[in-house]
């Protein structure tokens, strides 16, 4: 479509947004102008809650059609008003991936799930097969075809999302994050295919804080500030910046070869010494297998590792959450998994399930073997949460509830503390703000143990790393000068050797 | 906005059916291996389901939504094998809690607690084939023992005690619907969720 | 948590294959004329026939062991009926027959249920709705409840996971408060996963007022008239039992 002799596929014009009470922690947007030219990949950053979530819904349509709010002005998208259309017309032109692989799937057989948007819009059986073949092709998917979904991995899943929007062949795609759950390998998968698409000419607009694996895809830079657009930057121009502007910006490191860990005095500490830590699911074949190895205690150790390499099962194992499962010795004395239940906490991904009560101080207190409103005050105090200890847990954010949990886990005395993906989707600042909780909580003298993807979080406060590679570990070194080339290499191009 | 339904609200309801069902299910499923405890399964069922029911009532704001509720219980039921007597039932319990509900605007406390023990009734087509059942024993039985011992037996589990399993359900559904207006004021509000 | 998930893909199918419409004839045939006849005249072989049905289908898989299960639960319950209506008298008799002539109709039922669920794809059981031309206030709610049903099961695991972690002080043993330990996490959580899922399937086509496609593969075959031919029979028998004598 053509506007003032230009080809612009996407105009936003003087949209001020902001949600109905439902969705009061959503901020919205304020006097939004943007245009967008065919073909650009455009990338939307800044802080959490500075409007860019909004922006990408703004041009899917799920404002207003969804998400229901006050708004003023008007979204064009190739030449229609996404304001006055239907959903289902917009979905013609305009196809989205969103941030949680878990709950944007609506069939349970990924064949379904692909052509899932085809047969929605009604076309015929017989397009659908061949479009259905060539998107396999593309998107190299024979081996996860008429497969459950519910078995594959957070990047599979990812890509299966990928490819049942890329088969309704839209002119525009939008994402939300789509890079949050993903392991560093499955973020090279998503990057190969943002690069598909850009050479099929199609127009891009990202939501994203991870950058890194936009360097060299996307044109254009829109840095958002509480709701307003701050500045619009050429890709040569972000590049430009330095890694500690950018990080006063609030945003995670673009140039992953730049980041420089700060000075940590390596510890040369305590270890624990596992013994057989070997795992199995029901009908399944043993996925860990640990006979006698030691790793770092006392310290905060980062666990790498792509997807289905044993990190989640040995953490599981470790805490005692699965039965009969092996030794930890540490300071002499042998725990089984059911005195390991008593010393780990995990705290998880979905932090939702960990929290039960109606307040956040309820929460400390049934954690504790007695009951201390004192003692309890005081671990608030030291994780922030004072002002909050008498609000409803699930009406925090995500790492207000994660401070939570770790509170609850100090309560009860727990030594070991694990993380599963303790930063996935957190902006530049919160990234921070747990790097600092995790070394509060060693300061306490309790051993951390971190599951991540996240670079940059691992440089600001991991002293020491284990490695995992199908279900053994297969590297472990502390964050000297060969640590760090090594993890920068796992991280760039998927292996570890320095 | 429409009063038709729409894709959102189909979602919902399914989301909602889901929840109902499988919770149900897990008070269901331990106490129906004991068939002593059939006739108050009903009840206990429409006890724990109050809390879904609740909140799946904070999303009904268009009529139909309750009765496609009770058609798709029905359809589950007849699914693990239990017949499908309860998809009849499910329509007729479905539109008369439809139409309590909506004297009320969807917005009535009383009446949502009706609303869902009228609902509830549905269960009953569960319990039709039982008494099918009970009257074929009888018939065996009576040829068997003679018919003052089967007339004692049917003493025990008469064809009017459907109405006393009726009366459970609706006690237990009002109960039920107080206990997850409940939860509702103690966690989802204040969560943020309704 | 339950055996309720349509998780069966088509990958690695074994066994009788059956249209999804023909699976659902088949288990209307079964739950109806097990439960609502007695055990008089023509019924007394139909029945048994019936229930050889889903012992037949499980044993086609290959699932020797549950097939085995299932037949021997419903021999003893069988015989025990008969022994309790013949030989057996006074209270205890009445116990047995109640367990007994429960487990006889309700078994058949459930294991066609179980056996159809398992052996057929959400996507061919909504193919199949579709093709029976049942409304779309029905096919997506259900399509919703199937794929909901591994997102429970799911959400649940991970929450006993977190109780089991906080020790088991945790809850005590007021079921009241066992039960909302574990329902409300579990109801946030899901509510959560529909609002999202709700906003992805909306951009993608979802409520489009023209007639959906639905490319997957399901249709009549050999063995779904037979199937057929079975029931009718069956049906037929049971209606006019009275004017068959032997």
């Amino acid at each position: 479509m053509c506007f003032e002799g230009v080809s612009l596929v996407i105009r936003i014009d003087h949209v001020t947004f902001s949600y109905g009470e439902e969705n009061g922690n959503t901020s919205g947007v304020q006097d939004i102008n943007l245009n967008i030219d065919d073909g650009q990949f455009i990338v939307l950053c800044g802080e959490s809650g500075c409007g860019k979530t909004t922006i990408t819904r703004l041009i899917n349509g799920l404002i207003p059609h969804y998400y229901e709010g006050k708004m003023s002005g008007e979204v064009w998208v190739n030449g229609g008003k996404v304001t006055e259309r239907p959903l289902y017309d917009t979905a013609k032109n305009v196809g989205s991936v969103f941030q949680n692989p878990r709950s944007q799937f609506f069939n349970v057989d990924t064949t379904s799930e692909i052509t899932f948007g085809c047969e929605n819009l009604g076309q015929s059986e017989q397009s659908i097969r061949e479009r259905l073949e060539r998107t396999v092709q593309d998107f190299r998917l024979e081996k996860l075809m008429g497969r459950n979904i519910f078995h594959l991995s957070g990047g599979e899943k990812q890509r299966i999302a990928c490819a049942g929007v890329s088969i309704m062949e839209p002119d525009v795609f939008v994402m939300d994050e789509p890079s949050s759950n993903l392991d560093a390998s499955s973020i090279l998968d998503l990057r190969a295919i943002l690069a598909f698409w850009k050479s099929q000419g199609k127009t891009i607009i990202v939501s994203e804080h991870r950058l890194y694996y936009l360097r060299g895809l996307a044109d254009r830079f829109i840095y958002m500030t509480a709701g307003q657009i701050e500045k619009d930057y050429s890709a040569k121009e972000f590049e430009r910046l330095t890694e500690q502007q950018r990080a006063d910006m609030g945003l995670r490191a673009f140039i992953l070869e730049d980041l420089q860990p700060p000075e940590i005095s390596p510890l040369i500490g305590e270890q624990m010494e596992l013994r057989n830590l070997c795992f199995a699911y029901k009908n399944e074949p043993e996925t860990l297998h640990i006979h006698e190895d030691k790793i770092p205690a006392n310290r905060i150790v980062g666990i790498i590792g792509n997807n289905g390499a044993g990190k989640s099962t040995f953490s599981r194992c470790f805490c005692g959450l699965e039965k009969r499962c092996g030794e930890v010795i540490w300071n002499g004395k042998i725990y089984r998994p059911k005195d390991r239940l008593n010393i780990c906490y995990m705290v998880m991904q979905e932090v939702n399930h960990q929290l039960f009560t109606e307040t956040v101080l309820d929460e400390i207190l049934i954690s504790m073997e007695e009951e201390s409103r004192e003692q309890a005050e005081k671990i608030l105090a030291e994780l922030d949460l004072t002002d909050f200890k008498d609000r409803h847990p699930m009406s925090l954010s995500g790492g207000q509830k994660q401070r939570v949990a770790i509170a609850s886990a100090i309560a009860s005395k727990r030594s070991i503390l694990f993380f599963d993906e303790p930063t996935s989707g957190l902006d530049y600042r919160h990234m921070k703000e747990v790097a600092n909780v995790l070394r509060q909580v060693r300061d306490t003298g309790i051993t951390v143990y971190v599951i991540t993807h996240d670079l940059e979080l691992i440089l600001d406060c991991c002293t020491d790393i284990v490695h995992f590679e199908d279900g053994s570990i297969i590297d472990q070194f502390h964050m000297n000068e060969v640590g760090l080339k090594k993890i920068r290499n796992f991280f760039l191009k998927g292996v570890s050797e320095a | 906005m429409s009063n038709k339904l729409q894709a959102k609200d189909l979602i919902n309801l399914g989301l909602f059916t889901v929840l109902y069902f499988v919770i149900g299910c897990c008070v269901a499923i331990p106490v129906g291996f004991v068939p002593i405890f059939l006739p108050i399964l009903g009840a206990l069922w429409s006890l724990i389901t109050g809390i879904p029911f609740m909140l799946f009532l904070t999303r009904v704001k268009k009529f139909g939504m309750v009765t496609i509720m009770g058609i798709l219980s029905g359809l589950l039921m007849g699914l693990t094998g239990m017949g499908f007597w309860g998809v009849p039932m499910g329509v007729i319990f479905g539109l008369l809690g439809d139409w309590i509900l909506k004297s009320g605007g969807y917005k009535s406390v009383r009446r949502s607690l009706i609303g869902y023990a009228v609902f509830s009734l549905w269960m009953i087509g569960t319990y039709i084939p039982m008494y099918f059942m009970v009257e074929d024993s009888w018939a065996s039985f009576a040829a068997s023992f003679g018919e003052e011992y089967a007339d004692k037996v049917m003493a025990a589990m008469p064809m009017w005690s459907i109405v006393l399993v009726a009366a459970g359900i609706f006690v237990f559904a009002i109960l039920g619907g107080l206990l997850g207006k409940a939860l509702l004021k103690k966690h989802f509000a204040k969560a943020g969720i309704v | 948590m339950n055996g309720v998930s349509f998780s069966a893909t088509t990958e690695n199918r074994k066994g009788i294959l059956l249209d999804p419409r023909t699976k659902l004839v088949l288990l209307i045939t079964i739950t109806t004329l097990m439960f609502s006849t007695s055990n008089e005249g023509t019924m007394n072989i139909i029945k048994p026939c019936l229930s050889l049905v889903p012992f037949v289908l499980i044993l086609s898989e290959r699932r020797f062991k549950t097939a085995g299960k299932y037949l021997l639960l419903y021999a003893v319950c069988f015989l025990l009926e008969r022994i309790a209506l013949t030989t057996l008298s006074g209270l205890f008799s009445f116990i047995v027959l109640a367990v007994s002539s429960i487990m006889t109709r309700f078994a058949p039922g459930i294991m066609t249920g179980a056996w159809m669920i398992s052996s057929t794809s959400v996507s061919e059981f909504i193919g199949a709705m579709e093709r029976m031309h049942m409304t779309e206030k029905i096919v997506i709610p259900m399509s919703v409840i199937f794929r909901f049903f591994p997102t429970i099961s799911e959400e649940y695991q991970a929450i006993r996971d977190a109780m089991k972690m906080r020790g088991i002080r945790f809850g005590g043993k007021n079921p009241l408060l066992m039960a909302e330990y574990r329902l409300v996490p579990l109801m946030v959580s899901v509510v959560k996963i529909g609002d999202e899922l709700s906003a992805a399937a909306l951009t993608r086509g979802l409520g489009a007022p023209v007639k959906r496609t639905n490319v997957c593969q399901i249709g009549f075959h050999f063995q779904d008239v037979i199937a057929f031919l079975i029931c009718i029979l069956c049906f037929v028998l049971f209606l006019f039992q009275q004017q068959i004598v032997f």
